[in-house]
């Protein structure tokens, strides 16, 4: 029947969010991976070989240097390796603090480290190991063994690891036929299936659980320690990073935790033989607060301690290497020199020869081995470097690569003028120099933009947006049925995929680069001409409508909205985007008081003003309620989460003050403060449906309601006390159980909606005299209704029996909000226990705006259409409402944030380990505000009629001025209204039934205005990004803005179609309940 | 009705828009003499609040001037409220609304942001700027009980077509100070590190400049009503 609005939802939305992701393709650029790979030609020590190394292989490698033959070699492997990756193992964990009388819980753990630096200098090397942002375990994986940059694209798919493609050096090793044995974190055995001689691989997946992946390698490492049929001994410990994320570095059971690796460390070094060497690395560091991801100094900085028991490492001095620190990127043509294997094809980093054991290569000197190690390094750089500017044409600017390539060749010729150790030495300083430049070209060339697919973005997001606006919101609500016509709507769907798949086959022919840039370009294109071509044929009616627009109307909204939209544009203002919003919030809660109280004061007093009248009235009661909004507004301030930017923020405290916090403190009264809320939000809302007579009779929907909400908060009350309690022996599996539960309530309640909607109650007609009960208030009036009709001796009255119905006054919106309290107790199990509060808060600030607005709107309105059609203030409110949601359950739009926590909220080992449901729960978390009040955002048309259908004295008294005959108002009642906006008041939402067209276009419309509302603001967000593209701050500080809010969007549009969905379900069943009915009479 | 420059009411307005602009004016030159911004947060050490509070007294008595020669044409009613004006009931009325005015105005400021107990002088200064901007004006010429009835009913019948003129002027000046002291909060979170952006100053010099701009607005109108009427005389 009307599902065709639906589909012109899903149109305008899928045009929106395809703008977006055409602009996010173009903004946030990956690198192009190259799939080449290297190879070399391996000298060996065994004669048998077919390259044996003899004198006369030397001298012919040096004759020159720069031959195709020689420059593709590879010496002998120098020593076995045992790699030991500790996640989040930071630099300040393993540096040895003297004053050991004021220890942190983090510090002197790692004291084997410092007596092996004691001990024997010369073999142990104890190193920063600077990691390139972003500072997830993945991308560090990929940096750790590929040696390229990470870009910033590949961030936040820490979920799905797929297989790397592009050469790397555990392939390398692979194919020179070195055995790998890895234990520990699975995500290895993602990125590289099938490479390992042995593999004992765990799931990383469930960040509280401190101990079982390295109690699992504890058990299997001594063994393999002593088989000797491996080269090359990887393993991977989480706990570290999982303590950081759950208690915080100062927490002492990170001090427990180092100590166990001090342990397995100590039995490692005392395991190993003598030809091996030892890397203990940390993948990145962690925050004051335990969280990684972004590009803090904190995060960056991890750990490097290398050993080797007899053969002695390079020193700086040897060949110029920094000694203090090591990038990254370094680690993979180091380790491929130890091993002997081929640098990968894409490597940037230098060898840093201070953690390569010193063993002397026949017939070879020092000098010459360093060099030759050096110049093969170089090497495979230009070759990567050079093919890759040859494919990407215009990637690199010319005259960098020209004075790049003169310095090369420079090189090349020196190279082969050096034959003592000073010369080498100058020569090596030379060339570091030269290829460090390379990689910072590199790093400035891969976050480049592409323009064509940013401004294709940026206009196809706009357009349908401007059109939306232009046909929709110019239109009145009962228009929408002759506009769109199902028919139409199937053509354009049917037209939108020939042009998708047009633009799927013939991509190439209009030289775009991928199939989706095709389809996306066309169906925009077809649409937007679509919609003027819509916009054409109506133009009589929209301008129409339009003249009689007020020219300057809702100027201060508009001066809200307009600052809202500004916030993108200001580095400080993103920064200060919670308070901003909160500000910008209670600006609207005033304006719509101001409005209410101008409104109402004029009707109140005529003449005189008393204020004991003022005292009484409905409007100051009103008043006293939004300052309580405000105050709930304020009092979100404490739950606002810093960042990094705003200075003195705990999250990220430097080291030099000695501000590392515990992660929650004193947290205990926050929790029972949690509970609380959560308990009286149970309390009011069924308090609420009982009084509208919702929870009455025994049809599924009202069972669910009576029943389900009180087990659901039980059950959130007990997972955010026993989830965070400090008492350890509660097993996870009955605390997950309780997650379970409510997901389990919330998938019933969205079976139960589809199947049976309803929380109305047919009394059988029994007694012929009955009448329709609304709730406790209106019983009385309306008795005395049905008498004085009987008195009157009405026939229609009494020619049929009237049926009692339960709760039909608020038919619509009483299913809405039992449907909220299920997805609010979803959301509270999911968000952090003070978060949860947040949401509280904003849906009490959310039931204050409505009812504000309800009055308000009735007593501006003047007719049916006008009173279903929120006032344009009270939309803003309610968009802004949901954005500050997100800020007032303690997110911030930083990367770094992300509360990956609530991906394991029930999931000890139920669920399964599905990216989806992760995924689902991560972004049910942090984008609960925009979800929730759009799917609730119907409420803003219906709870006008069922709050004056509850509390039928508003009528009388918002117009008791216009009719003075106060004698009989109860009687007058309905009539009052009919005169006011020419249509029965007292009815309640039965009066949308009644005027369904208009209800069903209204709501159509008012999900219009949400969604050109939230594109307006990615637009502007879009805009931002490519006005301040080469801002210092743009990867910073705009580019997970516009993440977040793409994000939001993507989820945002959605949540307004199911929202509207609902609203034509519960239509579809009072449909059927009122034929019913009719029928039975 | 049509408005001329030599009209009694077109002086009166022009008259009071003149001393409110003089009165900025003044403020500006004090702030810009004084050099240093960090005392407009102080209550005892800054003369923005009194020369505001002078510049209001003057607009009254420049309405009571105007007023003068109506007293021939005044109702019962209004002779009544005229007579009424310096009773205690009045002065203790409006003295106590213009207080729950400034409290009223704190409590806005703390719930849009301001800290809650430390600027608590600050807050006091902005709030009492801001009274002195909206409500005072109107409670000096009417009294408290006229004030909140002019407020909230529909216009009383006590008012003299002369402080209806008055009364109209200071509405814009009171709409020009709340959204000036409302939208002077933007330099806030700006990170320019600037010893104006600390926490009154930019509500204060925004409360002002919001204020000249509604009386620049208020100005226009009459001068462009008058210039019609003199263009259209001329023509004929």
């Amino acid at each position: 029947m009307n599902f065709t609005y639906v589909f012109v939802l899903i149109w305008l939305a899928y045009l929106i969010c395809s703008g977006v992701l055409l602009f996010s393709r173009g903004f946030l650029l990956a690198r192009v991976s190259k799939t080449e790979t290297s190879s070399c030609r391996r000298l060996s020590n065994n004669p048998n070989d077919e390259y044996f190394l003899t004198p006369e292989v030397v001298n012919e490698i040096f004759k020159d240097v720069n031959a195709s033959s020689s420059s593709n070699l590879c010496l002998p492997q120098k020593s076995k390796v045992i790699m030991l990756v500790i996640d989040a193992l930071k630099y300040e964990f393993g540096v040895y603090n003297e004053n050991t009388t004021e220890l942190l819980p983090y510090e002197n753990k790692l004291d084997t480290l410092h007596q092996l630096l004691q001990q024997s200098p010369g073999n142990a090397r104890l190193m920063r190991f600077k990691a390139d942002p972003p500072t997830t375990t993945l991308q560090r994986l990929k940096g750790l063994t590929t040696g390229s940059l990470p870009t910033f694209i590949d961030i936040g798919s820490n979920f799905a690891s797929p297989e790397i493609n592009e050469d790397n050096v555990i392939d390398q090793i692979v194919k020179t036929d070195l055995p790998l044995v890895f234990l520990g974190d699975s995500t290895w055995t993602d990125l590289y299936p099938r490479r390992f001689k042995r593999a004992y691989s765990y799931p990383s997946f469930d960040i509280f659980d401190l101990d079982s992946v390295d109690n699992q390698i504890m058990q299997h490492l001594p063994k393999e320690l002593a088989s000797n049929d491996w080269q090359v001994l990887i393993a991977h410990f989480l706990g570290v990073d999982h303590c950081g994320h759950k208690h915080g570095p100062m927490h002492e059971e990170m001090s427990r935790k180092l100590s166990e690796m001090n342990d397995i460390i100590k039995s490692v070094v005392a395991g190993m033989d003598n030809e091996t060497t030892l890397l203990i690395m940390g993948d990145h560091g962690m925050t004051a607060s335990g969280d990684h991801g972004g590009d803090t100094d904190d995060e960056t900085n991890a750990l490097l301690f290398a050993y080797s028991k007899q053969h002695k490492f390079f020193t700086s001095s040897d060949a110029g290497s920094d000694n203090e620190m090591l990038q990254q990127i370094d680690l993979v043509p180091t380790l491929s020199t130890i091993l002997g294997v081929p640098i990968p094809y894409s490597n940037l980093g230098l060898i840093n020869f201070n953690i390569v054991p010193a063993v002397a290569v026949p017939h070879l000197s020092k000098f010459q081995t360093l060099l030759l190690h050096a110049w093969q390094n170089a090497h495979q750089i230009y070759r990567y470097f050079f093919n890759y500017a040859l494919e990407n044409k215009r990637t690199f600017n010319v005259e960098q690569m020209d004075k790049l390539e003169t310095e090369f060749i420079l090189l090349t010729h020196r190279v082969q003028t050096i034959y003592n150790e000073a010369a080498f030495k100058s020569f090596v300083r030379d060339l570091n120099m030269n290829l460090r430049d390379i990689l910072n070209v590199c790093r400035e060339i891969w976050v480049k933009f592409e323009p064509t697919q940013m401004s294709q973005g940026l206009l196809f997001s706009f357009l349908p947006i401007f059109f939306a606006f232009l046909l929709i919101n110019n239109s009145s609500a009962s228009d929408y049925a002759k506009i769109f016509k199902p028919k139409e709507v199937f053509y354009v769907f049917l037209m939108n995929i020939a042009a998708g798949v047009f633009g799927y086959r013939y991509y190439k022919n209009f030289s775009f680069k991928t199939e989706e840039h095709g389809v996306i370009f066309f169906t925009s294109v077809l649409s937007s001409v679509l919609l003027a071509f819509y916009t054409l044929r109506h133009w009589n009616s929209i301008a129409n409508n339009w003249a009689s627009v007020k020219r300057f109307a809702h100027m201060p909204t508009r001066l809200l909205l307009f600052s809202m939209m500004a916030v993108f544009f200001s580095n400080s203002f993103v920064i200060q985007e919670a308070k901003i919003l909160s500000y910008l919030l209670v600006a609207a809660i005033l304006l719509l008081v101001y409005e209410l109280l101008l409104l109402s004061a004029r009707l109140d007093f005529k003449n005189k003003f008393k204020w004991s009248q003022f005292l009484r009235s409905a409007a100051f009661r009103l008043i006293l309620a939004s300052l309580l909004a405000i105050c709930c507004i304020r009092f979100a301030y404490t739950l606002f989460r810093c960042r990094e930017e705003q200075g003195n923020c705990a999250d990220f405290a430097s080291n030099s003050t000695p501000g590392f916090s515990v992660k929650r403190p004193s947290m205990g009264k926050t929790y029972i403060l949690a509970v609380v809320i959560l308990v009286l939000y149970t309390t009011l809302t069924r308090l609420y449906l009982r009084s509208c007579g919702n929870l009455t009779g025994n049809s599924a929907n009202v069972m669910l309601a009576r029943y389900g909400p009180t087990v659901a908060s039980i059950c959130a009350g007990g997972h955010i006390l026993l989830a965070n309690s400090a008492i350890k022996n509660i097993q996870r599996t009955h605390i997950d159980a309780m997650a379970l539960v409510i997901y389990g309530l919330l998938l019933l309640q969205i079976v139960v909606v589809s199947w049976t909607p309803l929380m109305t109650f047919v009394l059988p007609p029994k007694n012929p005299n009955s009448i329709t009960i609304n709730g406790r208030d209106s019983i009385v009036p309306e008795i005395f209704r049905k008498m004085k009709r009987m008195y009157e001796g009405d026939d229609a009255e009494q020619s049929y029996a009237i049926p009692v119905v339960y709760g039909l006054a608020t038919v619509y919106s009483s299913i809405i909000i039992s449907f909220g309290v299920f997805l609010a107790m979803l959301m509270i199990v999911v968000l952090e226990p003070h978060a949860s509060i947040g949401l509280i808060v904003c849906i009490v600030v959310g039931a204050i705006i409505l009812s504000i607005h309800s009055i308000l709107r009735y007593r501006t309105a003047t007719s049916f259409e006008s009173c279903v059609q929120p006032t344009f203030s009270a939309v803003v409110a309610w968009f802004l409402l949901a954005h500050f949601c997100f800020f007032a359950t303690s997110h911030q739009t930083t990367l770094s944030q992300i509360d990956w926590r609530a991906a394991f909220v029930g999931r000890s080992s139920a669920l399964g380990q599905s990216h989806l449901i992760s995924g689902t729960l991560v972004i049910l978390n942090t984008f609960c505000g925009p979800i929730f009040f759009y799917c609730m955002y119907s409420l803003l048309s219906t709870e006008t009629f069922s709050l004056f259908a509850l509390f039928p004295s508003l009528i009388k008294s918002s117009s008791n001025s216009r009719t003075s005959n106060k004698s009989d108002a109860a009687v007058a009642l309905s009539d009052i209204a009919t005169e006011a906006v020419g249509f029965d008041m007292t009815r309640g939402e039965l009066a949308l039934y009644e005027y369904e067209d208009v209800f069903l276009g209204a709501g159509f419309k008012l999900a219009t205005q949400l969604f050109m509302l939230q594109g307006i603001k990615i637009f502007c967000a879009m805009l931002a990004c490519t006005i301040h593209c080469r801002h210092l701050m743009v990867w910073k500080i705009f580019a997970p803005r516009f993440i977040y809010e793409a994000l939001a969007t993507f989820v945002g549009l959605p949540s307004l179609i199911v929202g509207y969905l609902l609203l034509l379900r519960i239509n579809r069943a009072v449909d059927g309940l009122i034929k019913r009915i009719n029928k039975d009479k | 009705m049509v408005s001329r420059f030599d009209q009694q009411k077109t002086k009166h307005q022009l008259f009071h828009v003149s001393l409110s602009l003089a009165t900025i004016l003044i403020c500006m030159t004090y702030m810009q003499y004084r050099r240093n911004w960090a005392h407009l947060g102080s209550f005892w050490d800054s003369l923005i609040v009194p020369i505001v509070f002078i510049g209001e007294l003057l607009k009254v008595i420049l309405a009571r001037f105007f007023g003068r020669i109506e007293d021939g044409v005044l109702t019962v009613k209004q002779r009544q409220k005229k007579a009424a004006y310096f009773t205690p009931r009045e002065l203790l009325g409006g003295l106590t609304l213009q207080f729950l005015c400034t409290l009223l105005y704190a409590f806005i400021c703390i719930i849009l942001g301001a800290p809650v107990l430390a600027n608590y002088e600050q807050t006091f200064v902005l709030s009492l700027l801001m009274t002195l901007l909206t409500v005072s004006p109107t409670v000096f010429l009417l009294g408290g009980g006229g004030a909140l009835q002019v407020c909230f009913c529909e216009k009383p019948d006590f008012v003299t077509k002369c402080e209806d003129t008055a009364l109209h002027l200071f509405k814009y000046n009171a709409l020009g100070g709340i959204l000036g002291a409302w939208a002077g909060s933007v330099v806030a979170p700006l990170d320019w590190g600037r010893d104006w952006q600390v926490y009154p100053i930019p509500n204060v010099i925004g409360a002002l400049l919001g204020s000249a701009l509604g009386n620049i607005y208020a100005c226009t109108h009459v001068l462009y009503a008058c210039g019609r009427v003199y263009m259209s005389k001329k023509r004929a």
